[in-house]
């Protein structure tokens, strides 16, 4: 069994990288604008659907898509997200839960309209990339790696820095962070709120379908597969603490190491139990997180 | 005003008790019965979310619990359905009292979404363990009496009602749970304890659902892991309260009613009704939190309250109106 172990590790670090992307787009919502998207997984599942036909129709390479599906998905984020703040700053009852719920509504919406158009078949993309794969040897171990998979990774690598560089260097990232910090005063500093507010909503969006395909190019598409990747992106981010998005890769990579490591040495059907087990062990101990920063 | 509501929901409690007397389709009392359960759905999920303010996205899963309890104990411990069935209410109780005491400390939206995952990771121990029967699900000892199973669901929905109406709307416990939602660190300072509070009406919301899931199971002889702990229960619970007015007790009734309507008469006409169905209750909810963020009966309320005292008006500009509005939480809603 012990041989096994280092694929799995590299299986799971393969396989968390995406899960970033995943959470990190989440987290920079919640942090600046305070929605909890419960429809993310269906973004996913949307990005991973328009790839799979895009690549039918076109006979591309889906991994060629993925700028189209970020614009595409933007500008669906950027029209969806006026209706979000609508609610989140109105009066009555509770907002904040508000909004909660009419995302809860939309992922319901989305995951009967997909149903409805795509059937409940399972799929994959195929790519250039799916086939190949590598051997390493470190310390006299093999250790195979998906090639689909190490692009997948740098995907994930690329998508974080970009997202740094914009946060960190740019005056929209600026803005950004003002806005995450005090809404009022970011306001009265010049930041258009509202308009700065679509960009993030549409950015998220963007990330989350163009990280559907390159899951549906490694894993299998299905109408359905939006509620796990909906349970895995609000588990990273409780695990790092709502909003602290330098929690968020780290609390990644321990979800794909848990997950390889279900499904090398137990039961693969096991891994949303040892999941919730973890997520609940973990906020016995930290409410607020594994890095206790969380809000 | 309050005699008025008390008869008419005495002329409602005597039709409904009379009617299988007149009404003696086999369809309808079927339908009766499982209008009745959505009510007690309704308002067992509203005891959580709506008084206290805590969104349980997984209500679904202490249906299942219950279910799933009185089906176990039932085949497989031989026990009869009478000692089985509170039994299934008191599994409910003490998953929600396991899953409360760590999810309970989070704040509103880390607690649905635990409550989520929750109910996600039941259903997948149901499917993956071997006496719940996996996904084949499980037969239950028949007992085709549709009376018998109209009367007691009535009389189940009826006796949460009346208790919950009790302790919510006339007992201290009520204000309690308003003054948390409301503002949990106010509700510290006037002495209260938010977390013994907010686990009572945890379990006081999933005790109830347990026991409708058993009564569920009886009836129903036959439950899988789709059926019952699927999303549809926790997704219709939250689309009727939404819809019907969350944070009373007649508005998640009233949602659960005309939902529950709803979905009957179109489940006769379209055969494609299923995957059709879920669309709507996605953007029923949708529209509902942006148009009627108070619900129907909210709603209605409010405009029949403006219109009768329109005294209040002048009242929610001034410092003092804010401030007693934390002392005494019940006229925030």
């Amino acid at each position: 069994m012990m041989e096994l172990l280092p694929q799995a590790l590299t299986d799971g670090i393969l396989l968390g990288g995406i899960y970033i992307t995943i959470a990190i787009a989440f987290s920079l919502t919640y942090g600046v604008m305070h929605v909890i998207d419960f429809a993310v997984g269906e973004w996913i599942m949307f990005g991973a659907f328009t790839g799979y036909y895009l690549n039918k129709w076109t006979g591309l390479d889906p991994f060629l898509f993925l700028p189209v599906i970020f614009v595409l998905y933007f500008g669906v984020g950027y029209v969806i997200q006026p209706v979000i703040h609508r609610v989140l700053s109105g009066t009555k009852g509770n907002p904040f839960l508000m909004g909660l719920v009419f995302t809860f509504g939309l992922a319901i919406m989305f995951r009967g309209l997909a149903l409805t158009a795509f059937g409940f078949y399972s799929n994959s993309i195929p790519s250039a990339f799916s086939e190949g794969s590598f051997d390493l040897e470190p310390l006299g171990l093999t250790v195979t790696i998906p090639t689909v998979r190490l692009v997948g990774l740098c995907y994930a690598l690329a998508i974080t820095l970009i997202l740094h560089y914009l946060l960190k260097k740019t005056n929209f990232g600026l803005g950004v962070r003002a806005l995450a910090q005090h809404k009022d005063a970011a306001g009265l500093m010049g930041v258009n709120s509202k308009r700065t507010g679509s960009y993030v909503y549409g950015i998220y969006v963007g990330i989350s379908a163009m990280t559907g395909v390159l899951l549906g190019c490694i894993l299998s598409i299905g109408a359905q597969m939006g509620n796990e990747y909906t349970i895995f992106a609000f588990f990273v981010v409780v695990l790092a603490g709502m909003g602290y998005l330098a929690g968020v890769p780290w609390a990644a990579l321990l979800l794909g190491l848990v997950q390889s490591i279900f499904m090398i040495y137990f039961n693969p059907s096991h891994t949303l139990l040892a999941v919730f087990a973890i997520l609940y062990i973990i906020l016995l101990i930290s409410p607020r997180g594994l890095f206790g920063k969380g809000v | 005003m309050k005699n008025r509501g008390a008869t008419i929901l005495a002329i409602i409690g005597a039709a409904l008790l009379i009617l299988p007397l007149v009404v003696h389709d086999t369809f309808v009392l079927r339908v009766l019965t499982e209008g009745v359960m959505w009510i007690g759905l309704a308002i067992a999920f509203d005891v959580i979310a709506g008084y206290t303010g805590y969104l349980n996205f997984g209500h679904g899963a202490f249906f299942g619990i219950g279910a799933y309890t009185i089906g176990i104990l039932m085949m497989q411990a031989n026990l009869p359905f009478w000692a089985a069935l509170p039994l299934g209410g008191v599994a409910a109780a003490i998953v929600a009292l396991i899953a409360g005491i760590p999810t309970l400390r989070l704040k509103g939206a880390y607690f649905a979404i635990a409550t989520w995952a929750l109910s996600r990771a039941i259903q997948q121990l149901a499917l993956n363990v071997e006496f719940t029967g996996g996904p084949d699900g499980m037969r239950l000892e028949a007992f085709l009496n549709p009376q018998f199973f109209y009367y007691l669901m009535l009389i189940t929905v009826g006796a949460t009602f009346a208790i919950l109406w009790y302790l919510l709307e006339r007992a201290p416990f009520g204000l309690k749970l308003k003054a948390i939602r409301e503002d949990e660190e106010g509700a510290k300072a006037l002495g209260l304890n938010p977390t013994k509070l907010k686990m009572q009406s945890f379990i006081l919301s999933a005790l109830p659902t347990g026991i409708l899931g058993g009564i569920y199971a009886y009836w129903i002889t036959f439950i899988d892991p789709s059926s019952t702990l699927g999303d549809l229960v926790s997704d219709q619970a939250v689309v009727m309260v939404v819809f019907g007015g969350m944070g009373t007790l007649f508005g998640p009734a009233l949602g659960a009613i005309l939902i529950f309507a709803f979905k009957t008469i179109f489940w006769a006409y379209l055969s494609d009704f299923q995957l059709l169905y879920l669309i709507i209750l996605g953007a029923l909810i949708a529209i509902s939190v942006i148009f009627i963020p108070n619900g129907l009966w909210g709603t209605m309320v409010k405009r029949k309250a403006g219109a009768t005292r329109p005294e209040q008006k002048a009242e929610p500009a001034s410092e003092p109106a804010a401030l007693s509005a934390v002392a005494a939480p019940e006229e925030g809603n």
